[in-house]
């Protein structure tokens, strides 16, 4: 796992954290191989909420189509890593 | 084309910087935990309306058999909570006809709405919103609906009661007819919000819009909107999302199963619409089974459609503004208790394009 990958998982988590105020986790504790679905129980609209703040933080787009994709802290991070290298 | 652009031209932080939309967002945002599905509860009804959404269309729901067992629709209600539905929708045919299903599934999902004719008032006990639904005047109600002063009786059956709400279908044949009946809801303290007929598949007759019925609804419903703004539950850009020439799936992509088959996330996940017999069929899962995707501009299809697309919304303050307004009014029609705001929005902007 890169260094940035790594540090795009504990933003992630932050914000996840934030945004559905969740208790008792942080974001080191966080697992990012999580189902954000079937064990956090987010929903279409919570993970539009996230991806707005992942946009104004990362500076990419997170097309709506890809949202069924993003199911865990990890494989947001990869992808975001990814729009960011291909924006490069 | 938006998706052509670097990114957007204002960050979320920057849009949600506005007090007014910061709250009208924290309000609305309390609601995201709603996830609905629909019940046909009988297969009868007291009327037989031209193009009905339950007697029409290509598949055969209304055949299907009713299960009038109590504790049968208990255990799937139970069954229903516990894989995370929170609203429940019971519609098709008249739901009035069998009010202690409706109590079975308001003692254990108290979030919902039902869709009735309103001739058969449904006891208070079951303290949902309910839509009545009203396609015209009286004189057109006879014409099409074959039921004699419509208006009058739904009203001295709701009279004061605050679940109820008027939907008003609009055809091509009875535009003009909204004002009247705007003005007689007015006058008795209720509430209408408006729907478009969206042809069953099947449907070839005259209700079916065209172009210039969709330009003279906008019109009467814009009209309607500035001058009884206590009575229309409404907003200038659900007016643009419901009479556009193009229909919902064509400007939202809808989220519905049967046109959607992600199961991952949202309503092709958890959405499904039962029938009489308790059996749901993922290839007819929407609000309104057998509408015509294309002709389809249903308020209920509306309802989760648009709002669902907050994403592509927040791109500009005005055009977030008016997401805002629509899921706003939305669970205003909807969710009983909620206080519809001002609109945020007043003009009457384009939807956005696609992400």
């Amino acid at each position: 796992m890169t260094t940035d990958t790594h540090q795009a998982i504990t933003r992630i988590a932050e914000i996840i954290i934030n945004e559905l105020k969740l208790e008792d986790v942080t974001p080191e504790t966080f697992d990012a191989d999580l189902d954000l679905v079937d064990e956090i129980g987010i929903d279409s609209m919570d993970l539009a909420t996230i991806a707005l703040v992942l946009r104004d933080e990362y500076g990419i787009r997170i097309d709506e189509d890809d949202y069924p994709k993003l199911t865990t802290v990890r494989i947001i991070a990869e992808y975001i890593t990814t729009k960011l290298a291909e924006k490069e | 084309m938006e998706n052509a652009k670097d990114i957007t031209e204002y960050k979320f932080s920057d849009i949600i910087a506005s007090p007014s939309i910061k709250e009208r967002f924290e309000k609305v945002r309390k609601y995201f935990f709603l996830r609905e599905s629909t019940y046909d509860m009988s297969n009868r009804c007291n009327l037989r309306c031209e193009g009905c959404y339950y007697y029409a269309g290509e598949t055969e729901k209304q055949f299907a058999e009713e299960n009038l067992n109590p504790t049968d629709w208990q255990q799937l209600m139970e069954a229903e909570k516990k894989r995370g539905i929170t609203f429940v929708v019971l519609a098709g045919a008249e739901p009035s006809y069998v009010p202690e299903l409706c109590k079975t599934c308001y003692d254990t999902i108290p979030l919902g709405c039902i869709a009735s004719n309103g001739l058969m008032p449904l006891a208070k006990e079951i303290d949902y919103r309910i839509h009545i639904s009203v396609w015209g005047n009286d004189t057109t109600s006879l014409e099409i609906r074959k039921a004699k002063n419509m208006l009058v009786r739904q009203m001295e059956n709701y009279q004061g009661d605050s679940r109820a709400i008027w939907v008003y279908t609009f055809t091509p044949v009875n535009i003009d007819q909204a004002r009247e009946v705007t003005e007689t809801l007015a006058a008795n303290n209720h509430q209408i919000t408006f729907n478009m007929f969206s042809a069953p598949t099947d449907y070839n007759g005259h209700l079916r819009h065209t172009p210039e019925t969709l330009a003279r609804t906008r019109a009467v419903m814009s009209g309607l909107l500035a001058e009884f703004p206590e009575t229309v539950v409404f907003s200038p850009y659900n007016i643009v999302a419901h009479t556009h020439e193009q229909g919902l799936h064509s400007l939202f992509s809808c989220s519905y199963p049967r046109m959607n088959p992600s199961t991952a996330i949202g309503l092709g996940r958890s959405f499904r619409q039962y029938r009489t017999d308790l059996q749901w069929d993922r290839a007819a899962a929407c609000c309104v089974p057998d509408t015509d995707c294309d002709d389809c501009r249903h308020y209920a299809a509306g309802s989760a459609v648009v709002t669902a697309r907050m994403y592509r919304h927040a791109t500009t303050p005005q055009h977030f503004s008016a997401w805002l307004d629509y899921v706003d009014t939305y669970l205003a029609v909807w969710v009983k208790g909620y206080d519809k705001g001002e609109n945020l929005c007043k003009e009457m902007i384009e939807p956005p394009e696609q992400s």
